[in-house]
């Protein structure tokens, strides 16, 4: 009983949040109310009984990206007049909810047609220790790249972002 | 009583909404985020899938997509900082130089 209301207090929050975030004005709302989502998000992992990815979640997307994001829109001193004003927003979001509907209700049917499992948390599912034996034995050629990916990222982050000399 | 269906379900919604997102907006910083919330909404799938059938190798694939999120997130931070040094703008109407011919005699 209690974990049907925290699901359905998580889910309504991530909606009504992820639905603010593609509506605010200013981009600073819009960062404030996806963390929220993002938090939502961490919490319905914690009842899927994966404590390893809603850490993870927490940390690295709450935390790290999204910072990394706030950070960038307080250096970038944001002007009114520098965002675009969009005086058609609320028809092109409506009209666009409208388009995109019956693709929605068709992935809605078609899952539905899955088996019906109960979402009960398993003690130990999820834990550090399991996924780290899945990553570390079937997975380690992904997690090597990926730190490639990663270090390639960082270099072309900086390469892209530094002050050009005066050509 | 809540099914694993349901998550999905959710995360289906979710990134319904992201689509809205990038199809509606015009603000890059807007854009990025939907993007992003569309690949949490795959995650959320990805969970879900894994406590369905009991396995964590799901679990590992979501954990590269966030790792794959954290390298994007780099990268376009960066082109929006250097979008905004060039253009003042957070418009993505703005930066069209390769689209039309008129907008040379815009700038």
């Amino acid at each position: 009983m209690l974990v049907e209301l925290i699901f359905i207090a998580l889910s309504l929050i991530a909606l009504i949040s992820a639905l603010g975030m593609i509506s605010f004005h200013q981009p600073i709302n819009s960062v404030l109310s996806f963390i929220v989502t993002l938090l939502s998000i961490a919490g319905l992992f914690a009842l899927l009984s994966s404590s390893f990815l809603f850490i993870v979640q927490i940390i690295v997307y709450a935390g790290a990206i999204m910072s990394l994001i706030l950070f960038v829109i307080m250096f970038l001193n944001i002007k009114e007049k520098n965002i675009p004003n969009e005086p058609k927003k609320a028809l092109w979001i409506t009209g666009s909810l409208v388009a995109i509907s019956p693709f929605t209700a068709l992935l809605v049917k078609a899952l539905q047609t899955l088996p019906q499992k109960e979402a009960t948390i398993i003690n130990g599912f999820g834990s550090i220790e399991a996924v780290g034996r899945e990553l570390f034995s079937k997975w380690v050629l992904p997690f090597e790249m990926i730190s490639i990916l990663l270090l390639i990222a960082l270099l072309g982050a900086i390469v892209l972002a530094k002050k050009e000399k005066s050509i | 009583m809540i099914f694993v269906t349901d998550y999905m379900i959710l995360a289906v919604l979710l990134f319904s909404i992201g689509i809205v997102g990038v199809i509606s907006r015009r603000n890059i910083v807007v854009l990025y985020m939907s993007i992003e919330l569309m690949l949490n909404a795959i995650n959320l799938i990805f969970v879900a899938l894994s406590r369905q059938f009991e396995q964590v190798d799901t679990q590992v694939a979501a954990l590269m997509i966030i790792a794959i999120a954290a390298a994007e997130a780099a990268v376009f931070l960066a082109v929006i900082v250097l979008l905004f040094r060039n253009r003042r703008s957070l418009d993505a109407n703005v930066f069209r130089l390769l689209g039309q011919r008129e907008t040379h005699k815009n700038d």
